[in-house]
């Protein structure tokens, strides 16, 4: 049933799709998942879109940083190919999607200091900032659009972002919460 | 109380493995959130290997640079004392539980998500995680409220990608230059 030489085209086109997304994820990588859906649902198939969802909040929800979605992406993409080719392009993802942001930011964090007050720096902080604004909320839209199919679970999302913005609360109590829901069968899925 | 940690002495610089442990313990610290006030905790107060200034100056290079916040954080912190073998370290401590604990949910995800009752379940949080994602732009939208070009960029920068279908690299590659052009600071008025 394995075929290695799709398994590697499979595993080549992980590390390459996510090398090269890397110097793109700003504002904290979370500007990246509209474009993490589009890959890895609509161009390569690696998942379904409700698959990609279901990552999306298991990656929220688990401890540590949310920006390992991309282990579990290339999980999905290599686990057609068995556990072993799964668990191989779940670290080459993530490998691949730090490699070149971290070569950058170690370069950053050994030269910032003589940065100071070059006018790159400001126009850079400044600048980037309203493009991310844009992305994010480009970003709310997908997921929301991807995540939710009925009037309920739009209710939902709209509940949770207010209870994001307007208090302190820990979001896991809402993803807890809303499972339960779920589980009792008041979102239709 | 700050200023008193600061004029203590530094601690010798960590070598690779102290940096690898040092973040480990940063991450299982923080398993219940709050990374960055753990990882102040360990780095600035416990291991007193830098100072608390040039931590939170970290903290600023960590966001505005690509790359998580988090893991630019630790890159920032390995950088400066093994330069890119110390990044490597760093995030490498920072991830290893996490991560491992990720791929094991996720494996058992991808075995088990066809089953109807798991399939609920997620309907529910997967909503939830939604409406996390969808508060991430108003989150900062109040720092650029009173900046009509900065609503303006984001305005465009959110049209082109909604509703033109072009991709998110080409789209960072015009605007990103176009807006920080914009935001060059004129240097003549404050002399």
């Amino acid at each position: 049933m394995v075929d290695p030489s799709s398994a590697w085209d499979t595993w080549l086109q992980v590390v390459w799709t996510f090398l090269r997304l890397s110097l793109f994820s700003l504002g904290g990588g979370n500007t990246l998942l509209a474009e993490y859906h589009h890959l890895s649902v609509e161009r390569f198939g690696w998942i379904t879109s409700s698959q990609f969802a279901d990552i999306y909040a298991l990656a929220e929800a688990a401890p540590g940083p949310s920006s390992m979605i991309v282990g579990l992406l290339g999980l999905g993409a290599g686990w057609d190919h068995g556990l072993g080719w799964g668990l191989l392009c779940g670290v080459s993802a993530e490998v691949a999607v730090l490699l070149p942001s971290t070569v950058v930011m170690v370069a950053a964090a050994l030269s910032w200091n003589r940065l100071k007050d070059a006018p790159i720096r400001t126009a850079f902080e400044r600048g980037l900032g309203p493009i991310t604004l844009g992305i994010l909320f480009h970003v709310g839209l997908t997921v929301l659009r991807t995540a939710d199919h009925s009037v309920v679970a739009y209710l939902v999302s709209a509940v949770v972002c207010a209870l994001m913005l307007f208090t302190r609360i820990s979001p896991l109590y809402f993803m807890a919460v809303a499972g339960v829901l779920g589980a009792i069968g008041v979102i239709p899925s | 109380m700050a200023a008193q940690l600061d004029q203590e002495p530094l601690a010798a610089a960590p070598s690779r493995k102290g940096l690898f442990l040092g973040m480990l313990q940063v991450a299982l610290s923080s398993f219940g959130g709050g990374m960055s006030a753990w990882s102040q905790r360990i780095v600035v107060e416990q291991r007193r290997w830098m100072s608390n200034e040039s931590f939170i100056t970290g903290l600023t290079v960590a966001r505005l640079f690509p790359g998580p916040n988090q893991i630019n954080m630790a890159v920032y912190i390995g950088a400066q004392f093994r330069a890119f073998a110390g990044a490597v370290a760093a995030v490498g401590g920072i991830l290893l539980v996490p991560f491992s604990l990720l791929m094991l949910i996720g494996v058992v995800y991808f075995q088990f998500h066809a089953a109807p009752a798991v399939d609920r379940v997620l309907t529910g949080v997967v909503a939830a995680a939604a409406g996390m994602a969808l508060s991430m732009g108003f989150k900062i939208l109040h720092v650029y409220w009173r900046d009509p070009l900065a609503l303006g960029l984001a305005a465009l920068t959110f049209v082109v990608l909604e509703f033109k279908g072009i991709g998110l690299i080409p789209v960072v590659l015009v605007l990103g230059p176009i807006a920080m052009a914009l935001y060059w600071p004129r240097q003549q008025r404050h002399g």
